[in-house]
């Protein structure tokens, strides 16, 4: 399952990054890293908001869709 | 002694801006980095007998090379030789921050690890040993908290003794496989780590070093080095963090429930924005007629008294009192309402909102090809074009800032509601009807004017949405002032001398040659006539409406009292008996009366902002006999759509260079004419 497809509230754990877009590493160095829990909040238009550990970051649903979560 | 250089790295949003607030205090400098459009933020300082420059690098979450940020970052920790490198933490996020510090040690430069926002890391019941940190790594740690600006004091000192002592971060030791390729790529013995890196995944002198690795290990150089920067970040996070479980209550969460939620965020957002409109404008509008009054009425006065006692000839006498003294008043004017703009924006900047902003609005924004944040410069571009640019640096891309630069001066602003409703109340039966269409028309072409931005200069740009929203921090007062003081500072320095020059030049134009006394006789009549067969398409025959578009660049409104002058039908304020110390006593009398008309407009419930004065008398009956409701109609096409606005096209220069603003100019004198022309002949065929 990808993040794009979890439903706000659920707490999901990544198990890899896909694709091979710049974005990602940032995506990446910003936490949102292979083992890293994370806490879908809200899904608003495009985007979803994530919380990690104490951070919320937001990002949109194209680079949601390369992050494969359990 | 050398000056020493000392570079703020970290992530976004750890605070760095208010820990070199509190360092550098107001010899904060902003600019732009060189050939770009990210902030540079700089404060020079003594200390000691020390001359230090602080240099705040864009917030990053790693050196790798993804936008412009990351490249300028990394760019001047290798060639802007910074003598120290102070790593500012977001304590409660270490474990993330830690990366961009592990980077930072591979290039070897002396650094100072500041880990900030202490405080809540406390509230979070998270705990850090520094000591090990500090012994791990090499490296001294100070603690603050950039809020309030406790911790901050030991910084300087710090910085001083590590430079002193020649200290030396501990080299850093990735795991055994990484460590025997990085020496082989080694080639001089003084190089970085990160030069090593560096060539390790560029360097076509090691390509089969490159297909060796994946081969072995399975996985490509990049992704090697990345796994063990990680496993050095996260080995430091898990040997000095050490987390209780707190129960506390998070502000933000229960704060975000509210703004951000699904139906109520937008209602909100729109109410904030309303707020932030009417006190900005509302506000600051009483102190900027105060200051047009105290300029123009009493220090012109002033100076003309002065020199006529003296003697001087009286083109010299006006041209201090008109064009210098006013030159500086037409700069003063804008002062308030910049000031408070920029307060406002850095309130809801330094609290948190404006990350959030962007999250709620881009749903509908990202349509039009822009990040959600641009909404609120394109709003503010309702009540003044100029600060609505100078909002734009809140944008983080170049890419997004000049798109919406080039919307906001086709916003019509209350400027030119004064002109629209002067022509629309003369020439149409339904003025309402006049002024809401125009208004529309400037909404549509800055729509199509970023549609067609898209599909040429900025076209093939992927478009992601990737930002941290963080906590909701209260800033304190005495922060938001000075980032007031440096910015309205360097509006002065370089829109301030622009704006002075032009208006100078403007008034020459109109008062040239020496002794004009009819300004049919002036230079500007000359270039007024020069013009005229171009207006001719838009039915506008007469050389006096041409004219008044010259001092019209100052601003739009001026085109009615020029048109009063050039038809002669307003004379300009007759002398009266000018007593000084009267006079000065009436202006501070008038001072107290705009701060109690900027606190009444405050509490009104509706912004005054938009309302237009009647005035103009005589010039109306005049005008109505000089054109016909198509050359009037566009006419007011032609003013809506070209930027005859001294101040945007100053603050449009400031923000972007001379070549996008002089292009945009051009831009949009062209559209507005053949818009003018295209309305012209459509409401001529309807034989208006």
């Amino acid at each position: 399952m990808n993040l794009e497809e979890v439903s706000p509230g659920q707490e999901v754990v990544i198990t890899e990054l896909r694709g091979k877009e710049d974005i990602l590493k940032k995506v990446e160095a910003m936490g949102l890293r292979r083992g890293k829990r994370v806490h879908l909040l809200q899904k608003v238009g495009r985007n979803l908001l994530l919380k990690l550990d104490n951070s919320r970051v937001v990002i949109s649903r194209d680079l949601a869709r390369a992050i494969e979560v359990q | 002694m050398k000056t020493i250089t000392v570079a703020f790295a970290g992530n976004p949003n750890v605070g760095k801006t208010s820990l070199l607030n509190h360092l550098a205090g107001t010899n904060l400098k902003v600019g732009n980095w060189p050939g770009a459009t990210v902030e540079k933020k700089e404060g020079r300082l003594s200390f000691m007998g020390q001359d230090i420059v602080l240099v705040d690098l864009p917030g990053v979450y790693t050196l790798e090379p993804i936008s412009e940020d990351e490249w300028i970052a990394s760019n001047f920790l290798t060639e802007g030789k910074p003598d120290l490198v102070v790593n500012v933490i977001e304590t409660p996020n270490m474990e993330r921050d830690l990366l961009l510090t592990v980077e930072l040690l591979e290039r070897d430069i002396p650094m100072v690890l500041v880990l900030n926002m202490w405080d809540e890391a406390q509230k979070l019941g998270i705990e850090v040993d520094t000591e090990r940190l500090s012994e791990l790594l090499g490296v001294r740690v100070v603690k603050t908290n950039g809020r309030t600006g406790e911790g901050v004091k030991a910084i300087l000192p710090n910085i001083l003794e590590v430079i002193a002592l020649r200290e030396k971060p501990k080299p850093l030791r990735y795991g055994r496989e990484l460590e025997e390729f990085l020496e082989k790529v080694r080639e001089r013995p003084e190089e970085t780590k990160a030069e090593l890196i560096r060539k390790l995944l560029q360097s076509p002198k090691f390509e089969t070093l490159r297909a060796h690795i994946k081969r072995t290990l399975g996985k490509n150089p990049y992704d090697l080095i990345k796994d063990e920067r990680y496993a050095v970040a996260h080995g430091l996070y898990r040997e000095v963090v050490h987390r209780r479980a707190l129960h506390s209550r998070d502000i933000t969460d229960a704060l975000d429930k509210v703004l951000l939620h699904p139906y109520f965020g937008v209602p909100l957002f729109l109410l904030v924005m309303f707020l932030l409109f009417k006190v900005a404008f509302d506000f600051s509008l009483p102190f900027m007629d105060w200051l047009d009054s105290f300029v123009n009425g009493f220090l012109a006065s002033l100076f003309f008294v002065l020199f006529s006692y003296f003697g001087v000839d009286e083109w010299v006498q006006r041209f201090v009192s008109e064009a210098l003294v006013g030159g500086v008043g037409f700069v003063l004017t804008f002062l308030p309402l910049i000031a408070v703009i920029y307060f406002l924006l850095a309130l809801l900047e330094f609290s948190g909102y404006l990350p959030r902003v962007a999250f709620l609005m881009d749903r509908f924004m990202h349509r039009l090809g822009l990040h959600g944040k641009s909404l609120i410069p394109l709003l503010l571009g309702f009540g003044c074009n100029v600060p609505a640019i100078v909002a734009t640096r809140t944008l983080e891309t170049k890419r997004d800032k000049l798109l919406v630069i080039a919307m906001i001066p086709f916003i019509s602003c209350p400027a030119r509601l004064v002109v629209f409703s002067f022509f629309a109340l003369i020439f149409f039966k339904n003025p309402a009807l006049v002024i809401f269409s125009l208004y529309l028309l400037g909404i549509l072409v800055a729509l199509l004017t970023a549609v067609f931005l898209r599909k040429t200069a900025f076209s093939g740009q992927l478009y992601h949405f990737v930002m941290e929203l963080p906590p909701y921090r209260l800033p304190t007062l005495r922060l938001l002032f000075r980032i007031v003081w440096v910015y309205v500072k360097d509006f002065l320095y370089r829109a301030g001398t622009l704006i002075f020059a032009a208006s100078v030049l403007i008034w020459l134009l109109l008062n040239l040659p020496p002794g004009v006394k009819n300004p049919s006789e002036s230079v500007a009549a000359g270039i007024g006539k020069a013009i005229l067969p171009m207006l001719k398409p838009m039915g506008i025959e007469d050389w006096r409406v041409s004219t008044s578009l010259i001092p019209a660049f100052l601003a739009r409104e001026i085109v009615l009292g020029s048109m009063g002058t050039i038809y002669a039908v307003e004379l300009k304020g007759e002398e009266k008996s000018f007593e000084p110390l009267k006079a000065l006593e009436e202006q501070v009398v008038a001072f107290g009366f705009a701060l109690k008309d900027a606190l009444v407009n405050v509490l009104k419930p509706l912004p005054s902002a938009f309302e237009v004065e009647e005035g103009h008398e005589g010039l109306r009956r005049v005008v109505a006999g000089s054109m016909s409701p198509a050359s009037a109609f566009a006419f007011m096409v032609f003013l809506l759509l070209y930027t005859s606005c001294l101040g945007t096209v100053a603050v449009i220069w400031r923000e972007t260079g001379k070549v996008f603003a002089s292009l945009f100019l051009l831009y949009s004198l062209v559209l507005g004419w053949l818009l003018g022309v295209l309305a012209y002949r459509l409401l001529s065929i309807w034989s208006f």
